[in-house]
């Protein structure tokens, strides 16, 4: 057997794996986005627009908007506090790199509804900061908490990105922008930023992706004010059973993230290919 | 004598300021290290990790109170292992968990060497197909599987959970795997080959020992995520019994409990305990290399 019939033979359970599980359910999802609802509340496949249409309802719309607006903001924040921990290890992390490296991933591996709940315990109406200063202080149910448990849930895939590319480049150059006497600041604006833009938009794109379709924060410390994409697709699935509707606002919202997608896949291949070559 | 010190004293530098004299003293990464960004390293590592040790203190706390603690006990670990349904959950989700790092361990590393051996037309279209499930939400997958599983019939049990679990576990596994791949040396492959091995004998002999360490480390790493995973088991659950997490998911819903700390708690120790074997593999196997590099797939070639 040639070593590429072989290579071949190997391909194949993984990829029809994901071929059937994968890419036949997102077929059925874009197909069902266009049926209906009977009155019997059974989803009948059609070729309709209706719940396409439904999407720009004066009801729906703040939401969609209101996804992306908190997906933004968390991806700011994130980069804002994890870019100064990424340049810390990469920097200065010295021999305790891979501890400091563990410390950040550590977290990501906490159950997120039970980080998001820590929160809780912290901020809640009777929550622990709220106990210890006497106060009732409403954390919980606004727009901050929501952002604020995006931001813990996905700050991770913020800081190992801009780790890496800060990881790859060559420390010297830092030191030459000091020595044509580049300030701190100019010398990290014209010298590492630059140098590290592939891991801050990689970052950002795998902050972004998972953010816009969360709906466990703004379930969990949000309010009805505070309803995102992801909410209204799970209640569609759920309590309010409208399977077509639901599919459509998925379709839809895999439809904008697509950009951001195809946008991260090319870079991954790109590194794919670096590291064969 | 004299001229010794002459010859020396000529070739020594000539002494100039200050400056040249310190240099040396001093450590070459410290030179500019910012206070700030060290105590702004302590504040970042505190506010990640207060809640969590919140969760952790307060599952051993004697009173339902989660604003003081009165007291060591283990009532709440009692109340979790004594309830029949949530013992149910656990070893529901353990049972998952294995499943799905068994399963998805093996196709990603076949998928992992399809991918960097083949070279057939398929290659690339197989790779972005890889490559999509890493960037989708899940919650377009938990959605999709659910509608899937319905349209063919499919009751929801642990069975469709597992389903769900392996098709989004596959990706990291070959991610992981790939990453080794690339970096063996094609050489010692085609000297095995050279003695008469056959291929299949060379993959086995060859080829898999030295993916070992890569091999095991995603299979852990799967079996941590997979034992986690929220959001694909909430939309793939039957009614009973209902992984851990959703269980945790329907329990904070109805409000703050306490035995939700001792759940988290416990979660927490079987993935740490899964995530520090993954990073002390390579080590437990005798190579001198990082797990974390394993797993982030950056080991030296």
């Amino acid at each position: 057997m040639t070593e590429n019939r072989f290579a071949s033979a190997l391909l194949a359970p993984g990829g029809l794996w994901l071929l059937l599980l994968f890419v036949v359910p997102l077929g059925f999802l874009l197909a069902l986005s266009f049926g209906y609802t009977d009155d019997l509340g059974e989803a009948i496949y059609s070729t309709r627009l209706d719940n396409y249409e439904r999407l720009v309802d004066p009801d729906f719309l703040p939401v969609l908007f209101r996804s992306v607006g908190f997906a933004l903001a968390t991806v700011a924040i994130c980069l804002l506090i994890g870019y100064p921990v990424a340049y810390y290890i990469a920097i200065f992390g010295g021999r305790w790199k891979a501890v400091l490296l563990a410390l950040v991933v550590l977290p990501f591996f906490v159950n997120y509804l039970i980080r998001t709940y820590a929160w809780i315990a912290m901020l809640g109406d009777d929550g622990l900061v709220n106990g210890v200063l006497d106060s009732s202080i409403r954390f919980v149910n606004t727009p901050y908490a929501v952002i604020g448990g995006l931001v813990y849930g996905f700050l991770t895939f913020m800081i190992l990105p801009i780790y890496a590319s800060l990881d790859r480049m060559d420390p010297s150059l830092i030191e030459a922008g000091k020595d044509l006497y580049g300030g701190r600041w100019q010398t990290f604006r014209h010298v590492t930023l630059p140098h590290t833009m592939q891991g801050v938009l990689a970052g950002s794109v795998l902050v972004f992706l998972p953010a816009v379709g969360d709906f466990v924060a703004a379930s969990l410390l949000g309010g009805p004010e505070e309803v995102m994409i992801g909410n209204l697709i799970q209640q569609q699935f759920q309590a309010s059973d409208n399977w077509p509707f639901g599919a459509a606002l998925t379709i839809a919202m895999m439809a904008f993230l697509m950009i951001f997608m195809l946008f991260y896949l090319r870079a991954a291949a790109r590194e794919a290919r670096e590291a064969t070559a | 004598m004299s001229t010794v010190e002459s010859r020396s004293a000529s070739t020594a530098p000539p002494a100039t300021g200050p400056e040249v004299r310190r240099a040396p003293a001093k450590r070459p990464k410290d030179f500019d290290r910012p206070r700030f960004l060290k105590v702004y390293m302590g504040l970042f590592f505190l506010l990640l990790f207060a809640p969590i040790a919140l969760v952790v203190l307060f599952s051993f706390n004697s009173s339902r109170s989660l604003q003081d603690f009165q007291g060591f006990s283990l009532r709440w670990y009692e109340t979790f292992f004594e309830t029949e349904s949530l013992r149910d959950s656990l070893v529901a989700s353990l049972q998952i968990a294995l499943v799905t790092m068994l399963i998805a361990t093996i196709l990603g590393t076949m998928l992992a060497y399809g991918l960097v051996r083949a070279r057939t037309r398929l290659s690339s279209s197989f790779n972005v197909l890889m490559l999509v499930p890493l960037v989708t939400p899940e919650i377009v997958a938990g959605v999709s599987a659910l509608l899937l599983f319905t349209q063919i019939g499919l009751d929801l049990s642990l069975t469709t959970i597992i389903l769900a679990h392996i098709t989004f576990s596959i990706s990291y596994v070959t991610v992981v795997v790939r990453a080794r791949l690339a970096s063996i040396n094609r050489e010692v492959e085609d000297a095995a080959m050279d003695l008469g091995a056959t291929r299949f004998q060379t993959f086995r002999l060859v080829t898999l020992p030295a993916l070992w360490p890569a091999v095991l480390a995603a299979g852990l790493l799967v079996f941590a995520l997979s034992f986690d995973d929220f959001v694909l088991s909430f939309f793939t659950t039957g009614e009973s019994p209902q992984p851990l997490p959703v269980r945790i998911w329907t329990q904070i819903r109805f409000g703050v409990r306490p035995t939700i700390n001792a759940i988290g708690t416990f979660m927490l120790v079987v993935s740490v305990v899964t995530i520090g074997l993954a990073l002390l593999l390579p080590r437990l196997l005798g190579r001198r290399e990082s797990g974390l590099k394993v797993l982030l797939g950056r080991e030296g070639a």
